[in-house]
């Protein structure tokens, strides 16, 4: 009985989405605007990063994106980026879409042909954003769009974050 | 005849869990094409549209969240 317990405690932990607190998944991605190229999560070591998942079909997604070209204005120069993980099908679709809103290219782009990132973090909707601290673990977990509302706390807690 | 319940149990809830039932959220490119939308009318669409996403809501909705109310 104790065994079928254990098990079943296991495997619901095992099924359980990414959580405030877990180690950030590593990754190995392409990046979006030169496929034929690889960008590592051990490249943002001892930075804060928001890992947002993300696809130009998504109209949560195409909402918040222009907030997002604004808070990486914002924090240019400090260890933060913002990290987009498209899961389109066709990459050329997410390269239009960021074309109109992040001319600049001011956000990093990967592409996620595989839909890797959801998988790993169980992510349960689209979009779904992982605030991620310097030691590379998760600090907050957004699921759903990030509105101006939202932005307001997220601004003060990677301010804290880029602190510590 | 308990630990063999158990398992049958666990076998069983685990055939229902929502990774095997549902399209996930990430799998649902194919759903946001115009070809899917509800209605062809584009006035009638965004209604529609609202009661899919109240419907779903639980589930995950068409793409952002919502608590099932209708009430967004």
């Amino acid at each position: 009985m104790k065994v079928i317990l254990i098990l079943l405690f296991i495997y619901a932990n095992i099924m359980a989405a990414g959580k405030e607190g877990d180690k950030a998944t590593s990754f190995s991605l392409q990046n979006l605007y030169h496929l034929d190229k690889k960008v590592s999560f051990d490249a943002y070591k001892g930075k804060v990063v928001l890992l947002n998942l993300w696809a130009s079909w998504c109209g949560g997604c195409q909402e918040e994106m222009p907030l997002f070209v604004k808070l990486q204005k914002e924090f240019q120069g400090s260890d933060f980026s913002i990290l987009l993980s498209s899961i389109d099908k066709d990459s050329k679709n997410a390269v239009d879409f960021l074309h109109d809103i992040d001319p600049n290219n001011l956000l990093d782009a990967l592409y996620d042909s595989e839909k890797t990132l959801p998988k790993a973090y169980r992510c349960i909707g689209m979009p779904s954003s992982y605030l991620i601290d310097k030691n590379g673990k998760i600090d907050t977990v957004y699921v759903g769009s990030i509105d101006e509302e939202k932005l307001v706390t997220l601004k003060a807690k990677i301010k804290s974050l880029l602190r510590k | 005849m308990y630990k063999i319940l158990m398992i049958v149990s666990l076998i069983f809830f685990s055939g229902c869990s929502e990774k095997l039932v549902r399209v996930m959220p990430y799998e649902k490119e194919y759903f946001a094409q115009d070809k899917m939308s509800l209605s062809p009318v584009a006035d009638r669409a965004e209604q529609e549209g609202h009661v899919f996403l109240i419907r779903e809501a639980s589930a995950g909705g068409e793409s952002a969240f919502q608590g099932g109310c209708g009430c967004r």
